[in-house]
């Protein structure tokens, strides 16, 4: 079941245009927003948050509108954007305590088990994090409050290998309590280990949206891999 | 609002915010323009929005489970509250001068703006100025408050130039009044300030919701 459609996005920008983007994301599947840099991944994804405001087009949660509902569907969106900084000089505890305020969905033993399991220390500041552990706090965040989908902007960057072999894991267990995870990638070998649906994105324009499956036996060629399918049908969008 | 409140005052608030309020014992000073009091507990506010915008608060908040339109509206509470904050110190010098204090020598041959209600009606518009151009300002882009900010500095000192020197002007002698003197026009003016005030602001509020609900972060 599809729990959140986007709908006929578009956005101009001086350079840089955004063209009737769609594109559902389903219940209990992992789907991965593929594209190169500048491809249009994080405006997609900012538009989807209601951080830019789209020319035309619908994001549509659990059947609402998002911008008539946007306080209520957003108790039940997990967000990431990488490694922004938050109020780099308090500590990650006083955060915290602010965010779980906002959440009547706030799981504190969910919160505590990601604690331990990212390794983060509540009483260092974001500025005593290095990259990958900013990532891992802002997934913290998504991740404790029972979120029913999960947006996530490059989870993986800045990651170590183990960092991000465990996420990806992570996502298979979050799958199999029903949630929904829509995660942006330039890493192919991530989208190859563990989603479920490929949204792939060049130029502003959705080239594909398909399972995995389906997507390979339509665009992958005899022994090809993702990647190199990727790779080719990239640098044939950029010929055209 | 009570969450983003508390985020406001714990996580984007500079210090200096709350120790600027002091600034309205300003108007306890003799022989100074007692409106510059105003203009540093504004300077104070001006400090957490700049701490907000070093520490990407706008887009963390956005983040929230909360509409674009409350954070807005936290944002002006926020800065209402820091400045009536410093309008109680002012307030309380006021009643001072205009009562134990009104036959003081030191006050009497102040040649500058007496503390009385007049003045305190302009530190109201004073504050009203300042959230219709700075905060109103800022959230056109959410970003940039430069220009707001060297233009509310302007109109704050034209305006504070023109309350400082009206009193000079025949005819408007009653504006500066000491103790009760002439009270019912000096509580008119107030009132005005007031009424000022709150108007730019909630002018001010409406639009910044609307031009916030359509920027781009």
């Amino acid at each position: 079941m599809s729990i959140v459609n986007v709908k006929n996005l578009n956005k101009t920008y001086p350079s840089f245009k955004l063209s009737d983007v769609s594109f559902n994301i389903e219940e209990g599947r992992i789907t991965g927003f593929i594209g190169r840099n500048g491809a249009g991944k994080t405006t997609t994804i900012k538009s989807m948050l209601n951080l830019v405001h789209p020319d035309s087009g619908d994001i549509v949660y659990f059947g609402k509108q998002f911008k008539e509902y946007e306080s209520e569907i957003k108790k039940h969106i997990g967000y990431s954007t990488g490694s922004v900084n938050w109020y780099p000089r308090k500590k990650l505890c006083d955060i915290m305590k602010t965010v779980k305020r906002c959440y009547d969905t706030w799981d504190e033993e969910a919160y505590r088990k990601y604690l331990a399991l990212f390794q983060l220390d509540e009483n260092k500041t974001a500025l005593e994090l290095s990259e990958g552990m900013k990532v891992k706090c802002n997934l913290l965040i998504a991740l404790s409050h029972n979120a029913r989908v999960l947006i996530l902007d490059e989870p993986t960057s800045g990651l170590d290998p183990f960092s991000r072999d465990e996420l990806l894991s992570l996502f298979t267990e979050l799958k199999s309590h029903n949630a929904a995870i829509f995660f942006s990638t330039h890493i192919i070998s991530d989208i190859e280990k563990c989603a479920d649906d490929i949204v792939y994105i060049s130029k502003g324009k959705i080239v594909a949206s398909l399972p995995k499956n389906e997507f390979i036996a339509q665009y992958s060629e005899e022994g090809e891999t993702l990647e190199q399918t990727i790779l080719r049908m990239e640098r044939g969008v950029l010929n055209a | 609002m009570r969450n983003l409140l508390i985020k406001e005052f714990k996580l984007s608030a500079s210090f200096l915010s709350y120790l600027f309020i002091l600034f309205g014992l300003m108007f306890f000073l003799p022989g100074y323009p007692v409106l510059c009091g105003v203009f540093f507990v504004t300077l104070g506010i001006f400090q957490s929005f700049q701490n907000a915008r070093e520490t990407n608060d706008i887009l963390f908040s956005v983040l929230l489970p909360v509409a674009k339109r409350d954070i807005v509206k936290a944002k002006y509470i926020f800065v209402c509250i820091i400045e009536l904050g410093g309008l109680l110190i002012m307030g309380a010098a006021v009643a001072l001068r205009m009562t134990v204090f009104a036959n003081s020598e030191v006050y009497r041959t102040n040649a500058l703006m007496n503390a009385n209600c007049f003045s305190l009606g302009l530190a109201f518009l004073i504050f009203g100025l300042f959230n219709s151009i700075f905060v109103g300002g800022f959230f056109k882009t959410a970003y940039k408050f430069a220009l707001p900010f060297i233009t509310y500095i302007i109109v704050a000192f034209l305006t504070l130039g023109i309350g400082e020197a009206l009193h000079y002007f025949p005819g408007l002698e009653a504006l500066n009044s000491f103790g009760t003197d002439n009270l019912a026009l000096q509580l008119l003016l107030l009132a005005s300030g007031i009424v000022l005030f709150l108007l730019l602001t909630w002018i001010s509020m409406k639009k910044s919701c609307i031009k916030f609900e359509k920027t781009d972060l």
